[in-house]
């Protein structure tokens, strides 16, 4: 592989390890666990929570995290909705507006965060109130309707892909090269690594930080016009569980709470472990708290690999 | 001639890959300084986490009081009446002085409540025997590192430890404190501890230790008793090489001036500072801790602002400094403190190489990822840094390393001055050898070199001019010739010339 990332793969092999383990047992265990169908559908089931971790990864590896991401999903997926009302024509505009809402919420949030010093879990706890709050006032039931050409964003299939799961796809690749091959990338592993060195390095450690932020509004937004797609009218409860969620891929795929350490590749393997999860238990009829169960412990178990030998000397 | 306390009998110890003790005998005796010495990596860190029962041997027997003893953990160690007072210091900030020298061991009343007034008497009681004045109700946060350490050195004595292991106490401390600790390992030997003194630096070893142990690559090289021998035969035994070729000649390179200080001044820290820095020269900058060296460094890099006063680099005066313009006018910057300024740890070798220069090596957005080995591989030869390879993660290189590291980063920007902050801090005595070779090879090629250290031997040995600061003020600057250790000592203390 190329330079320098070896260690994130060396790390991440556990994820992996876990993740065909559970492939081999559905499979075992359901006839039609394997089927194209059902390869699609966990495809599709993957993409909502994919995307929002994928910008939350950002986020995490500068030591940072980003708690409005859920109240970000409800905004953005009530205001498309509702201010489309079904009609065609607005939907380009309506979109960029959206997309344009959600990035100067990110920009907010990393503008506090790194004027002020307040810790990120804080003000980002802040915004979401704020946010979530403002969606209620908009709207406290499922409002608007979305227009026939953004229902193909989650209904519609270019070939045998479905339209979300390639953009799902595009949205990963360009995050792998950003965080590899641009320099971008490697100021945000420097500041979460070490912010003081980052600093003294020239590196402009604030503007850094609110492109993340940014960036996972965006990705949260995404996620938001891709949820009041696919019901066809926005929900003002729709992000709630996506808040906490959006972690749980981030720090299985092995990137630390600390920053600097992690990456994509390993994010990618937390969310196929919690889809494959849901879709195998549901398959097979077990009660969907087994779930949360047989999560909390992948949680545990995955990141007491990462801390081995932590303490050895 | 004293008794034995302890003895440590063919000590061998392997971890996968290396062989990091090989059959050492090590023994400390009643009321004496037994100095270890040796570079990084030669295993005195290794031999001293057994004696206090952090690792475990694999061969060899300890003796303890005339018992063979074997630990399984730390703590069966302090039972004995091992401490060990560790550079990193283990104590609680938010905690009070008393709190951390009680913690784990707090004397309570009816078994459950905290028994605060026997908990401070014994603290104060504990401080006061070292001569120190520290208010056992302070929080640790508001301590110098050097109370810091008395505080560990009391914590030491509360568990009634008679065998007290110090691990480099000079790394973090200097000047009167470091005299203050002297005294007080002089109290303790009299009242009979056995002290263990870890240490690189060899002056140190002459004035307190009654006897040195020298160690290897994980080999004894043998034990000496300090009286006896002189410096250059202690440098022998460590690494095999004689003292003189540590410092390289004095060789300047063309000289021109290229950034004046005039009267700067930054709140209580520095008064009226001029100075005048020149292309193809070392000028060290001497003083005392707290001296102002290091504001002064900060302020020329950009990474502090000044209240008044002007600088000139060249000919253009600065307007606003910041790090940012600071590299781009060509000045690069090495911290004083390694690892909270200097390295990214979780970046690999050549990630830390690179990070001043990605402008240069991407097209478009992109990374160069074939430049960007090309330059890592380059700088891991030129300055001889050991590692693997340029995918290593740079925490799990040795100080030296780096340190060179962190050099060769500064270096791949060229710039026109660089300013060093205590450059040799905890790098064993190869590495600074190396350091110093490439130090005086960047003055040769016509860069400006600025040299903050606390080492007189290393100021003299390498500076063409010396300044010498004092609580803020530039006290003089002298050459090369002038610049001997009584001169600089004077004027760091506030005596002698001042303008």
């Amino acid at each position: 592989m190329n330079f320098m990332h070896l260690k994130e793969h060396r790390e991440t092999y556990v994820v992996y390890f876990i993740l065909i383990l559970m492939v081999l047992v559905s499979s075992l265990l359901s006839d039609v666990f394997l089927s194209l169908r059902n390869i699609n559908n966990i495809l599709r089931q993957s993409v909502c929570l994919g995307l929002v971790s994928i910008g939350q990864t950002f986020v995490i590896l500068t030591a940072g995290i980003d708690l409005s991401v859920g109240a970000v999903i409800s905004l953005t997926s009530c205001l498309t909705t509702g201010l489309l009302m079904g009609r065609d024509a607005l939907t380009i505009p309506v979109v960029l507006l959206v997309l344009a809402i959600a990035l100067s919420i990110g920009f907010c949030n990393g503008f506090i965060i790194t004027r002020t010093g307040i810790p990120p879990l804080i003000v980002t706890l802040g915004t979401m109130e704020l946010i979530q709050g403002g969606v209620f006032l908009y709207t406290d039931e499922p409002y608007g309707q979305i227009s026939p050409y953004l229902e193909v964003l989650a209904w519609g299939k270019l070939g045998f892909i479905p339209v979300s799961v390639l953009l799902f796809v595009i949205t990963l690749v360009v995050g792998i090269v950003i965080l590899r091959q641009t320099k971008f990338g490697r100021h945000i592993y420097a500041i979460g690594g070490n912010e003081e060195t980052a600093r003294l390095s020239g590196i402009k450690v604030n503007r850094v930080k609110i492109y993340t932020y940014m960036l996972c509004s965006f990705t949260a937004a995404l996620t938001g016009i891709l949820l009041a797609s696919r019901m066809g009218m926005g929900d003002p409860t729709a992000g709630e569980p996506f808040m906490l969620e959006s972690l749980v891929p981030v720090m299985v795929g092995g990137t630390s709470l600390m920053g600097g350490k992690g990456g994509l590749i390993g994010t990618l393997a937390g969310i196929f472990i919690l889809t494959v999860l849901n879709n195998s238990l549901n398959m097979l009829d077990v009660s969907g708290y087994w779930q949360w169960v047989v999560e909390g412990v992948i949680i545990v178990v995955a990141v007491a690999f990462y801390l081995r030998g932590k303490n050895w000397d | 001639m004293p008794e034995k306390i302890f003895e440590m009998q063919k000590i061998s110890k392997s971890f996968p890959g290396v062989q990091a003790l090989d059959t050492v005998d090590f023994d400390g005796k009643y009321g004496e300084v037994h100095a270890l010495i040796g570079e990084n990596g030669a295993g005195k860190s290794t031999l001293m986490k057994i004696l206090a029962g952090a690792y475990r041997q694999n061969h060899g027997k300890i003796i303890v009081k005339q018992e063979e003893t074997h630990f399984s953990s730390p703590r069966e160690a302090q039972k004995l009446g091992i401490s060990t007072i560790y550079q990193e210091f283990n104590l609680l900030e938010e905690l009070t002085v008393a709190e951390n020298i009680f913690l784990g061991r707090e004397p309570t009343k009816n078994r459950f409540f905290l028994d605060k007034s026997y908990l401070f008497g014994q603290s104060e009681k504990l401080l006061s025997q070292l001569g120190t004045q520290i208010d056992p109700h302070r929080k640790i946060k508001y301590l110098s590192v050097a109370e810091q350490q008395m505080v560990e050195i009391a914590k030491a004595l509360s568990q009634n430890a008679n065998i007290i292991i110090m691990d480099e106490p000079s790394a973090v401390i200097s000047g009167k404190e470091l005299d203050s600790l002297y005294r007080i390992i002089q109290g303790l030997k009299n009242s009979g501890k056995a002290i263990i003194y870890i240490s690189h630096r060899l002056e140190e070893i002459f004035e307190i230790a009654d006897r040195a142990t020298v160690l290897k690559d994980g080999k004894l090289v043998g034990t000496v008793f300090p009286s006896n021998v002189d410096k250059a035969t202690l440098v022998k035994m460590m690494v095999g090489r004689s003292l003189s070729e540590t410092f390289p000649e004095k060789v300047a390179g063309e000289k021109s001036e290229i950034l004046t200080l005039k009267n700067i001044t930054q709140g209580k820290s520095l008064k009226n500072v001029s100075l005048r820095v020149y292309t193809g020269e070392i000028l060290g900058i001497s003083g005392l801790v707290g001296s102002g060296r290091t504001e002064l460094a900060r302020i020329i890099f950009g990474a502090d602002q000044f209240d008044a006063g002007e600088i000139y680099f060249g000919t253009e005066k600065v307007h606003k400094n910041s790090i940012r313009k600071s590299i781009s006018r060509g000045i690069g910057f090495v911290p004083e403190d390694r690892k909270k300024e200097g390295l990214i740890e979780c970046l690999s070798v050549g990630q830390n190489i690179t990070l001043l220069i990605l402008d240069q090596i991407k097209k478009w957005f992109f990374i160069q990822k074939d430049r960007e080995e090309n330059i890592a591989n380059g700088s891991v030869e030129q300055l001889n840094i050991a590692t693997p390879d340029i995918d290593q993660e740079i925490q799990f290189l040795s100080g030296g390393n780096q340190q060179k590291v962190i050099l060769a980063r500064c270096i791949n920007a060229n710039p026109k001055v660089i300013i060093m902050d205590e450059p040799t801090r905890g790098i064993d005595v190869g590495a600074k050898a190396e350091v110093y070779s490439l130090i005086r090879k960047l003055a040769g090629q016509g860069t400006a070199i600025i040299m903050i250290s606390s080492e007189l031997p290393e100021i003299i040995g390498m500076s063409d001019r010396v300044a010498v600061m004092h609580e803020g003020k530039m006290m003089g600057v002298l050459s090369s010739a002038e610049a001997t250790e009584e001169k600089i000592m004077m004027m760091a203390t506030g005596y002698g010339q001042e303008n």
